[in-house]
């Protein structure tokens, strides 16, 4: 009960009347009031100064980057040495960034860092034929020394060699450029066959492998002659067969101009295409 | 499941596959089949191929062990499916004479050899065959059903026909072989800092209710799938943890006097362990940053570590135990 009392609603009465008699004096809440307000006020002053300079900063930063650009001489910089110099590094770091931005616009890659600074993160777009495809991605350490730490590449495309034909502490871009060309050319021959599958469903698939660097395929010719046909990816970043084989029973065939049209159509375009060429020639059924 | 098995083998008429009651007693349904194939003329050829066809279907059965092929020639790539067939079964025939292979390629690409083992005096036993599925161009090999006698055999005339130097345990094993096969082929989904913006996925909590602990749950969340993965992760069962290092307790000296490592294993199993493992670690039940020892489950793509005082991350020691 004693609990009750003190919680009770008369003792929240009595409460209030006492903070009513405090406030008998009238000028002490205006007062605090005004104190606020003023308070209130210099700390939007000061907001409005931080973005002030904010906003000449970045002004200065624009008009260093276009005198860079035009190699014209520099605005007339009434600050001292230290702060130019930090200024132009915050250029140059903007520049870096947006020209990152672009170059993962257009398909390049993308570089993140991680872990406080300590590494990065690559990630490499693939696609084949204005398709956007898998996006493949490296987790390097920099410290002590520039090493793969994680990555989703599949265990056949040769990560490992590649990594140990371009040295990884000096030639980064060129590893990535190698990477980057076998993923999508790997990625744009497993389309080639996603594709040829779908449109040309008289031609049937005898053998492929996962890394679709070797196929072989077999369609019929007018007068229901079987033909097998051998691609072979030899060099693993490239869309295009280096080299090509029919065989089929009738020995006549293989010397008609046909034949060595249709060998050369497999070598210069991706297999899809070159089937439908073939078919429009009536080559292939 | 053998049902289907049956209709796909296709050597039965359909009115013998109907006459087979799958209601009844295991032994009266080897019964009735063993009369219908006697019928039909069936050869123990035929009952292999229907033995593999099954197993290819409903692979989760046993454990399968996983391998790894290492310093391929410089024409290990160009191996193709017909010459590997000839080589493997040449090489292996050459060790042992009563060998019965049969391989098979799978849809996904998967060259599947089932090998019935007899010795240089008896035939082969089809009652215990041994099961490898392996990926041209992939270093991996999967193995079920293998002795520790044999095993020499065959991993000898896997490194030669694939055109390989050398072949190791990659410690990784487990019952369901398509989980270990993603796991090993890297397909699934892992998740990597990007610059993208996060999709707004936050939750629209009305006015004043803000929750205290958004950051560091999203923090946790973020670590969690870096080290466990994004979405469905392959379903491993178990992760053994095989410590050979000294006892550490302030407070127990007897234990913390002795000399020799304090041995023990710890198993983790559950029905998906990753899954499990990545709850954990974002609900904060399990220390985030995720530590190397679990990470290195889906990092290294084992589930079989050796802990010793020199190197607290995974050792690569081959484990001793008959597959």
């Amino acid at each position: 009960m004693e609990g009750a009392s003190s919680n009770g609603v008369l003792s929240k009465l009595s409460l209030l009347e006492v903070e009513a008699r405090s406030r008998g004096s009238h000028p002490q809440p205006q007062q605090s009031r005004v104190k606020e307000l003023k308070a209130k006020v210099e700390a939007l002053k000061t907001k409005r100064d931080q973005l002030k300079a904010e906003l000449q900063t970045h002004k200065l930063l624009q008009r260093l980057r276009l005198s860079e650009v035009n190699h014209s001489e520099e605005e007339d910089m009434d600050e001292d040495s230290e702060s130019s110099r930090v200024l132009r590094l915050m250029a140059r770091h903007s520049e870096l960034t947006d020209l990152l931005r672009a170059h993962r616009l257009i398909g390049g890659y993308e570089v993140v860092k991680t872990h406080q600074g300590k590494g990065v993160c690559m990630s490499i777009a693939t696609g084949y034929e204005g398709v956007y495809l898998d996006t493949y991605n490296l987790e390097m350490d920099t410290n002590p020394k520039v090493r793969i730490s994680r990555h989703n590449i599949p265990p056949f495309i040769p990560l490992d060699t590649l990594a140990e034909q371009s040295d990884l502490q000096t030639g980064i871009r060129t590893f990535l450029d190698t990477l980057s060309q076998h993923l999508n050319a790997y990625v744009g021959r497993r389309q080639q066959l996603k594709l040829m599958k779908e449109q040309h469903k008289s031609v049937e698939v005898m053998e492929s492998n996962i890394l679709c660097s070797m196929l072989v395929l077999m369609f019929t010719m007018p007068e229901q002659v079987a033909v097998l046909c051998l691609l072979d990816y030899k060099d693993l970043s490239r869309c295009l067969p280096t080299q090509v084989k029919l065989d089929c029973e009738d020995e006549k065939l293989t010397d008609s101009p046909q034949w060595k049209k249709s060998c050369s159509l497999l070598l210069e375009l991706p297999v899809h295409r070159a089937l439908t060429a073939m078919k429009k020639m009536g080559t292939v059924v | 499941m053998l049902k289907a098995t049956l209709e796909k083998w296709d050597r039965l008429t359909p009115h013998q596959r109907q006459s087979v009651d799958f209601t009844l007693p295991k032994w009266v349904i080897t019964q009735t089949l063993v009369t219908i194939c006697e019928e039909n003329g069936l050869t123990m050829k035929h009952i292999t191929e229907l033995e593999m066809m099954h197993v290819i279907e409903n692979p989760n059965q046993g454990t399968w062990y996983s391998f790894q092929l290492l310093d391929p020639e410089d024409d290990a790539h160009s191996v193709e499916l017909m010459l590997f067939k000839e080589q493997f079964k040449t090489h292996l025939r050459e060790l042992m004479r009563n060998v019965s292979i049969k391989i098979k390629k799978h849809t996904d690409e998967a060259v599947w050899i089932r090998i019935a083992w007899g010795s240089g005096f008896s035939r082969p036993n089809h009652l215990k065959p041994t099961y490898v599925v392996h990926y041209l161009q992939s270093p991996y090999v999967f193995v079920r059903n293998l002795t520790s006698k044999l095993k020499p055999l065959l991993m000898q005339s896997l490194t030669l026909s694939t055109r390989h130097q050398a072949i190791k345990d990659a410690n990784l094993s487990g019952p369901k072989l398509m989980a270990i096969r993603d796991l090993l082929m890297k397909q699934y989904q892992q998740s990597f800092p990007t610059n993208d913006a996060s999709p707004l996925a936050k939750e629209n909590q009305p006015g004043p209710i803000v929750n205290e602990q958004a950051e560091a749950r999203a923090s946790r969340r973020r670590m969690a799938s870096e080290a466990f993965g994004k979405g469905a992760v392959p379903q491993l069962q178990s992760a053994v943890y095989k410590l050979e290092t000294k006892y550490r307790d302030p407070s127990n000296r007897t234990m913390t006097e002795r000399d020799e490592p304090f041995r023990c294993v710890v198993k983790y199993s559950s029905s998906n362990i990753l899954e499990s493992f990545r709850h954990c670690a974002s609900a904060g039940i399990a220390s985030t940053p995720v530590t190397p020892l679990l990470s290195s489950i889906l990092l290294k793509g084992r589930n079989y570590f050796v802990i010793t005082d020199n190197a607290p991350a995974a050792a690569s020691q081959t484990r001793q135990a008959d597959l």
